[in-house]
């Protein structure tokens, strides 16, 4: 949808600020209220939930340009949903929809971002969306006992499920080494997935985030086509991206794929609840958990909706509109997980789940401004150690790196702002089933 | 007009260049015309520039900069309300975002201290965890804690923690001619324990009977009174936003929503539930405001509403009571269920047990439904808001909106929610204050009949001796009632003129010093 298409929603905004605080019930001291990144760093209304509605509208009045300055505002956003989330705690609008089209809008007007038109360029090839891969000596798969789905096609997988690591995992050796680690524990379980090994393509979300909606459109077809080609039924990611977009984001785009989209950590509580997988090596550890945007708040289904207001005031629908608040997404499986492992302790930070603060790498941030990018980690790296924890673990590559290397700014490793580890959860899975199923 | 290189030179030269922006993109950010009494106009007029200073010697620094530059000037805290926007051009907007520390919270005197970018909803919660509570301003806790922002200071929690004018302690003030004053005993002995000293007391005149709303300079640091509160530190909630519950309710607490079939009823009710001292809270929601409390969304408000309008016979109250002791709350559930019995009472089934029961209780302690009673039907408040006087005299004040709010509805003008006038109890009944939401999309139809319905509310207020309503914002209102009122208008702008005599603190909300 267009801007304009948002108009009604963003002329309910009533300015109250909730967009900049979590939900005011949790609200448990002064500290950790604030869950905006945007505006806690730049502090100017402009950048908070609340305001971008007030400029957008004045964007399609006219009033506002789509200048470089008016650029900076929209990209200095992490699109991380919180203020989605806290305004629908009362209200009954869509905050998080208008910023995706203002960046459309943007784009449009050719106030694009320069790292990511030189990115984006390489999409329809399938190129992945990473600024400055390393250069992989290896696959990520190589050495592991795990079929490539395009050689025999389904036959290779008799349960068809396609194993999609995602971009990161393509080009950093850390993330490659966390796909390796999922894909060893599904096998560990007996489960035969199968790796796209020469033709994973990147899924093309992050693309439609900065406002390259066509590109994205065009890649999400062209997966989806690969998709039936090789017969897969069920897609399982460790990327917390990727898996929102399979799952979120296609739908919304109108590119249906039927298939069953799952986080690899959904998958392997399953394994775990059946049995199948059991986690005996201890490993003695507190840890608190970061709940990634895309697995949390942003990856209940994409409910579609067409229809026209029923009262002339109130607004009611017809037929009514189910609004997406974040209220189911996967914020259980990742922490059951985490307490099946023996000697792990869970401690909860201030701010999680629907009302998690974001690690600084949505919306292209880290690519567009890496300053800011490391402002948000740093936030997210200080409150983790507020809870005692010796390390924080999270279920995205995404997150995990830009939490160990906060904007890309500081060098590998636990990070300049804190000495608290961080872990991807199947890593510490993995350590934990070192021994045997 | 825009500032000219001079200005914003000397402005970027007290806040730094990153806190200062006259940039379109930031200004429309604010000139939306928000939810809050929106009339037909799509945009307020912009601010010049949005200026973010950190201390007072910044807000000093800018406000002798508006003098010299002949500029208006408006301070917002959280900037919910409409009153801070500009009534014109050539207005900066000193936003106070980044002034948000709590300086002290005094246990022994009772009393804490904010900066005016603390919200309620974190004060409430640091005095919690220290048995301690404040009135939260009924807009919510998304609203500042400074007890200078709120416009009455009424809230849910009026009957025992207070209301503004009285919670207001000592303060820091920066006049409209950039001097910083410091009020009550900050003024003599450096502590904020008092309001009205030893040291000078201008509570009257910097207050008055509600905040200046802007046009009397810029609040930085205040000392607001705290309460004692009933319950543990604090209250751990189960569910995802936003269907919040706590996992248990902490022991002696109970909420009710009690009906009448006549407005005697109620305030016999109200009248027995001050005496006895028994409510923590009281609230005069009516049907619509208890189902927005409850539902999360529009469609379940629309059920909910109709579904406790069968059961709620009239005029009505939400309270919640809160034991000391299990001995203090067995006292005052038999009192409460013999002014139930006595005042022929009918309690609203539906919110008087489990979860609807506890998530309501922690729902109206905390103060987070506000927006949904309010903004959630239509995006769009307003309507009347009256004074605080005795119940009889509100009540006999607001009786003419059921007719003409009635007939608003009629000519399809504002959202029919069905539902009674509402009025409160504060200090324990000594007080009420009541109020009239009027929820509509604006067109300049509507803007039309909303004010021709305030007008009529203001002439009914002068021939029925009803007093001052709280709805007086500018010139037009204080000049219809200043004559009735023994003429307070000409103080009023005595007072004006002696703070603020180059007229900068915008006062398009306030009163001008023009007679
Ligand atoms: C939906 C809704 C419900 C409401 N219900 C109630 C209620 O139940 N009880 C009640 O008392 N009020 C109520 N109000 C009014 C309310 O008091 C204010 O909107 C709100 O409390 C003000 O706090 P704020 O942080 O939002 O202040 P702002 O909106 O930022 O400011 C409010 C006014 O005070 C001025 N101001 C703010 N801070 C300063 C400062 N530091 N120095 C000088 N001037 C300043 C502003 O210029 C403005 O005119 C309601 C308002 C709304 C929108």
């Amino acid at each position: 949808m267009a801007l304009a298409d948002y108009r009604s929603d963003m002329e309910s905004c009533c300015r109250c600020s909730a967009c900049k605080f979590i939900p005011l019930e949790k609200v448990t001291g002064y500290a950790r209220a604030n869950v905006c990144p945007s505006i806690s760093r730049f502090e100017f209304h402009s950048y908070s939930g609340g305001g971008r509605m007030g400029f957008g509208l004045g964007l399609i009045h006219g009033r506002v340009e789509y200048t470089p300055k008016t650029a900076e505002v929209i990209y200095n956003c992490h699109l991380c949903g919180a203020c989605d989330v806290s305004c629908k705690y009362a209200m009954e609008f869509d905050v998080l929809e208008p910023l995706y089209a203002m960046r459309e809008e943007c784009a449009k007007h050719g106030q694009s971002v320069p790292v990511w038109d030189g990115l984006v360029a390489g999409l329809a090839k399938g190129a992945p969306l990473v600024l400055e891969p390393e250069t992989a000596e290896d696959d990520w798969f190589a050495d592991l006992p795990v079929a490539d789905a395009a050689e025999r096609g389904a036959a290779a997988c008799p349960s068809a499920v396609l194993y999609h690591a995602g971009c990161l995992a393509r080009c950093t050796r850390a993330a490659g080494r966390t796909a390796a680690a999922a894909v060893t524990l599904l096998a560990r379980a007996g489960l035969k997935v199968a790796v796209d090994k020469q033709a994973e393509s990147c899924c093309g979300g992050r693309a439609y985030e900065m406002g390259y909606r066509a590109q994205a459109l065009a890649r999400a077809r062209e997966n989806v086509a690969r998709f039936a080609e090789l017969g897969i039924m069920e897609l399982v990611t460790g990327c917390a991206h990727c898996y929102q977009y399979f799952k979120v984001l296609y739908p919304k785009l109108g590119v249906e794929h039927g298939l069953k989209v799952f986080h690899i950590t959904e998958y392997l509580w399953t394994l775990v609840e059946q049995g199948r997988l059991s986690p005996t090596r201890p490993v003695k550890l507190r840890v608190t958990y970061h709940d990634p945007c895309h697995l949390g708040r942003l990856s209940e289904p994409w409910i579609p909706w067409q229809g026209v207001q029923r009262m002339r005031h109130m607004r009611v629908y017809d037929p009514p509109r189910v609004l997406r608040r974040g209220t189911y997404g996967v914020y259980e499986p990742p922490r059951r997980l985490l307490e099946s492992i023996p000697g792990v302790r869970l401690v909860e930070m201030a701010r999680s789940k629907e009302y998690a603060w974001c690690c600084g790498a949505g919306g292209g941030v880290r690519e567009t401004n890496p300053e800011f990018a490391a402002f948000t980690a740093a936030e997210r790296l200080a409150e983790a150690q507020d809870t005692g924890a010796e390390a924080v673990v999270t279920a995205c590559p995404h997150c995990v790196r830009n939490l160990m290397e906060p904007g890309g700014l500081v060098s590998a490793g636990a990070s300049a702002e804190s000495r608290i580890r961080v872990y991807d959860l199947v890593e510490l899975l993995g350590e934990s089933m070192s021994g045997g199923a | 007009m825009t500032l000219t290189k001079e200005q914003y030179r000397a402005l970027a030269a007290v806040v730094g260049g990153e806190h200062l922006s006259d940039d379109p993109v930031d200004l429309d950010a604010w000139a939306w015309r928000s939810g809050q009494a929106a009339m037909a106009q799509d945009f307020k007029p912009r601010f010049e520039a949005i200026v973010m200073p950190a201390c007072t010697e910044e807000v000093q620094a800018l406000v002798r900069l508006c003098n010299k530059f002949g500029l208006k000037f408006k301070a917002s805290s959280t900037g919910w309300g409409s009153y801070c926007d500009p009534g014109g051009p050539g207005c900066i907007m000193l936003d106070l975002r980044r002034m948000d520390r709590i300086l002290e919270i005094n246990e022994e005197n009772m009393y804490a201290v904010v900066e005016p970018y603390v919200i309620h909803a974190q004060l409430q919660a640091e005095l919690m965890k220290r048995g301690l509570c404040c009135n939260v301003n009924g807009a919510g806790g998304n609203t500042s804690a400074l007890p200078l922002a709120a416009h009455e200071g009424i809230g849910h929690m009026s009957a025992s923690c207070g209301i503004g004018e009285r919670n207001l302690l000592a303060c820091e003030w920066v006049t409209p001619a950039g001097e910083v004053v410091r009020l009550g005993s900050l003024g003599s002995l450096g502590e904020w324990f008092c309001g009205d000293g030893p040291g000078p007391s201008l509570r009257g005149v910097m207050r008055g009977n509600v905040v200046p709303l802007g046009g009397l300079g810029v609040y930085t640091k205040a000392a607001v009174k705290v309460y004692h509160w009933p319950g543990p530190p604090s209250v751990e909630l189960k569910g995802c936003s936003p269907h919040y519950a706590p996992v248990k309710l902490p022991p002696h607490f109970l909420l009710r929503y009690l009906s009448w079939p006549a407005e005697e009823g109620r305030e016999a009710g109200i009248r027995r539930l001050g005496e006895s001292e028994i409510c923590f809270g009281v609230m005069g929601f009516n049907a619509n405001m208890m189902a927005a409390n409850v539902a999360t969304n529009n469609e379940e408000e629309l059920r909910l509403t109709e579904e406790y309008s069968k059961q709620i016979v009239g005029p009505g109250v939400c309270l919640v009571i809160a034991g000391n002791s299990a001995r203090d709350f067995e006292y005052k559930r038999r009192v409460l269920e013999l002014i139930v019995q006595e005042t022929g009472a009918t309690s609203l089934k539906a919110v008087e047990e489990g979860e609807v029961h506890d998530a309501f209780v922690w729902r109206f302690i905390r103060v987070t439904a506000s927006i949904r009673e309010t903004m959630r039907a239509t995006g769009v408040f307003g309507g009347e808001v009256f004074g605080t006087d005795s119940y009889l005299v509100q009540s006999n004040f607001i009786q003419h909106s059921r007719k003409d709010k009635a007939e608003l509805v009629a000519r399809g003008l504002v959202y029919p929610d069905n539902t009674d006038p509402f009025i409160t109890s504060l200090e324990q009944g000594q007080l009420t204050h009541s109020e009239v939401l009027l929820r509509w999309t604006p067109d300049p139809e509507v803007a039309q009949a909303a004010a021709e319905y305030v007008a009529k509310a203001n002439r009914n207020a002068v021939e029925g001796h009803y007093g001052l309503p709280h709805h007086l914002w500018g010139d037009p209102q204080h000049d219809f009632f200043g004559p009735h009122t023994c003429n307070y208008t000409h103080w009023l702008r005595k007072i004006k003129k002696a703070y603020d005599p180059n007229g900068v603190a915008e006062s398009t909300h306030h009163i001008t010093a023009a007679e």
